[in-house]
């Protein structure tokens, strides 16, 4: 769909709908996706061009961890 | 233009637009489709057939628990825990704090996703945040789907 629309400039983060910004209290993942986001409108050389970012399984296993520390 | 299996396509690029100054000293906007607003607000009609063409102004100095989701129309399981994950106000408090940007609009903007008229859209609700954002002499938006 953001191939279709092309925004000037586009972060793709493979996160499923509701949580684009990474997985909850996960600080360091939700910083980097808006760092690099801002970065990218700096860097990008070409409109529509979309940047890929992150995996979501290494998020969510680090998600998971921050969270069962919380709890401990 | 048409594309299989998508109802959205635009033939037209516009151009990049550069950075006018350095981030440091750029003010910064964010938007939203998330459905966040300040608590005591008009809540989002989020039951209308064809979707709500208003939006909300989200003070950037506002905390978690000042505001909340209207929006059904994707998972808000994450964001009930942290609503980081899909409206990062803290996360862009802290740029501001730390001089990463230059400041934060006083104002964020949201709005829901759920609107089935998109040259409705178009002429009202992209054209009022528009403006909205304009006035409030943002360098750079950040923008997020929710």
């Amino acid at each position: 769909m953001t191939e279709h629309i092309k925004p000037l400039r586009a972060v793709f983060v493979p996160f499923r709908m509701g949580h684009h910004f990474g997985v909850p209290f996960h600080v360091n993942a939700q910083r980097r996706i808006i760092a690099e986001a801002l970065d990218f409108v700096r860097t990008a050389t070409h409109s529509g061009q979309i940047l890929d970012l992150l995996r979501w399984a290494d998020l969510r296993r680090e998600g998971a961890q921050i969270e069962k520390q919380q709890k401990s | 233009m048409s594309a299989i299996g998508s109802m959205i396509t635009k033939s037209d690029v516009v151009p990049l637009a550069p950075m006018r100054r350095p981030l440091a000293d750029s003010r910064l906007t964010f938007v939203s489709t998330a459905g966040v607003q300040p608590i005591g607000t008009l809540p989002f009609d989020v039951v209308h057939p064809v979707g709500d063409y208003t939006f909300r102004r989200v003070p950037s100095s506002a905390t978690p628990a000042d505001l909340e989701i209207h929006q059904l129309k994707y998972p808000t399981d994450g964001a009930h825990r942290d609503l980081n994950v899909i409206f990062p106000i803290e996360r862009l408090q802290e740029l501001a704090r730390e001089n990463v940007v230059g400041g934060l609009t006083q104002d964020f903007f949201s709005f829901i996703g759920y609107n089935m008229d998109p040259d409705l859209l178009e002429r009202t609700l992209a054209e009022d945040l528009a403006r909205a954002v304009a006035d409030e002499q943002a360098d750079l938006a950040l923008l997020a789907p929710a």
